[in-house]
């Protein structure tokens, strides 16, 4: 490295003095940004900080010292990163930001808006920020996943190097930074409509136009946040003053669809039909133990049991049932037999009593 | 009731013998403490010689698979009778663990 005039030589004295000071800027910059993506649910890939290596500096001052009159003039002696999954969280982090942090907007540049209309390249917001109870400011930079591949890539692969580039090298990685750019957005507008999509199904299910929206996970979740088992798992919990242990029902899904549910519709209609049985097995099972803690999922067993049971499908179906909510296993056929039998003593088998 | 707990190269085994009911789950609550600081490896309840859970034994089985699940760990119930099987299918927690 080349030796740096004594102006350059006085900072870097001044920053081995200061570094304690900005290793605990970068502790509290980090700690404000985990807390307000925290507080907002944001979930971003990464949030990083970094103070600057004295050789990182060194090389910064040896290329363009005379640029600062003071150390307090490096912007970036202290670094931060977001990065995100969307370009549309880039712009909700630098909002919040900008609230929790003094904005330089003289020497924050937001590189995403500089490309002329026909050229591509580094993509990312980098504010220049200033900490209360601190001398220097530090700089934040927001950027998706796929910008911050292209700039990593891009960095290893030379640039800042002081190495030239070739033309043909930049147009490759340029046309790159295009393609990205398309990829970015595309993710954001599938992303958009999914939520408008989720949104749409929510206002069929509080509607009650269930017979618009066609069975899959998205659309059960729906389903099931709007709480339409909750009377029967309620009911159940009664019978012993039941615990209910909220557990996953994505494995019901290809059940059923297997039952023949379609639509969200089918699945309501399901439920009404076979609720009260189900309600009634689980009297029968329950009522004769001390069992006080059930799963959320127990309703909804219960109405395929006895929906498998009501349409003749007998133990094989209930043997197959199993099979799809645990593991197929020879025991699945004494579980079948059991249950069966134990249904056997209600209304709603007495036309397919053996 | 007698809980043992082995571990292997990428398991941690706890052996449950005899009936876990009220009583025992207090004592067998501690013992399978060990089993909350596992980390990424499969664990094995094994059952073949328990005769017995009542619910406070379903919840200490439940407090080990949350833990495990928060320790990227998996559970799994290995050679439960039909009885307890059949416990498991009337509280619904049958879709909830990966019983063999």
């Amino acid at each position: 490295m080349e030796t740096l005039d004594l102006h350059c030589q006085l900072m870097l004295e001044e920053y081995r003095e200061v570094l304690p000071v900005l290793e605990s800027m970068k502790t509290e910059v980090l700690a404000q940004l985990d807390k307000v993506l925290g507080d907002s649910g944001l979930v971003v890939t990464a949030i990083e900080a970094r103070v600057k290596t004295e050789q990182s500096l060194a090389g910064k001052l040896a290329l363009k010292g005379s640029k600062y009159a003071t150390l307090s003039d490096v912007t970036d002696l202290v670094g931060a990163r977001i990065i995100t999954y969307y370009t549309y969280d880039v712009d909700r982090i630098a909002s919040m930001a900008e609230k929790i942090f003094e904005i330089d907007w003289a020497n924050s540049v937001d590189k995403r808006r500089l490309h002329q209309l026909d050229s591509f390249g580094y993509n990312s917001l980098h504010y220049i920020c200033r900490l209360p109870g601190y001398d220097y400011r530090f700089e934040l930079q927001l950027r998706t996943t796929l910008q911050h591949a292209w700039a990593a890539i891009n960095h290893d692969t030379g640039y800042k190097s002081g190495i030239e580039i070739p033309r043909e090298y930049m147009r490759r990685m340029n046309r790159l930074a295009g393609m990205l750019e398309m990829a970015d957005d595309e993710f954001s507008r599938i992303r958009t409509e999914l939520t408008d999509y989720r949104r749409r199904v929510q206002t069929l299910v509080k509607s009650g136009k269930l017979d618009d929206v066609l069975l899959d996970g998205d659309t059960f979740n729906s389903y099931l946040q709007a709480g339409r088992l909750n009377t029967l798992n309620k009911r159940i919990a009664a019978i012993n003053q039941a615990e209910i242990m909220n557990t996953p029902l994505t494995g019901y899904l290809s059940i059923l669809k297997a039952l023949n549910c379609h639509t969200l519709g089918d699945v309501d209609r399901l439920i009404k039909r076979y609720e009260d049985d189900a309600y009634l097995l689980a009297r029968h099972q329950l009522g004769n133990t001390d069992l006080d803690i059930i799963s959320s999922a127990i309703g909804l067993q219960n109405i395929c049991i006895v929906c498998i049971l009501s349409t003749g499908g007998g133990k094989i179906g209930l043997e197959r049932l199993f099979d799809a909510l645990n593991e197929q296993n020879q025991q699945n056929a004494v579980l079948a037999e059991l249950t069966y039998n134990q249904a056997s003593a209600l209304p709603f088998m007495q036309n397919f009593k053996s | 009731m007698k809980t043992t707990i082995t571990t292997t190269e990428n398991q941690v085994i706890a052996k449950f013998t005899g009936r876990l009911d009220t009583a025992a789950a207090v004592t067998v609550a501690e013992e399978v403490k060990p089993l909350f600081e596992v980390i990424g490896k499969e664990i094995i309840l094994d059952c073949s010689e328990l005769e017995y859970i009542s619910s406070s034994g379903l919840r200490i089985f439940l407090s080990i698979r949350k833990e495990a699940a928060a320790h990227s760990s998996k559970v799994i119930v290995r050679s439960i009778n039909a009885d307890i099987r059949q416990v498991f299918v009337m509280t619904g927690f049958i879709s909830l663990f990966e019983i063999q």
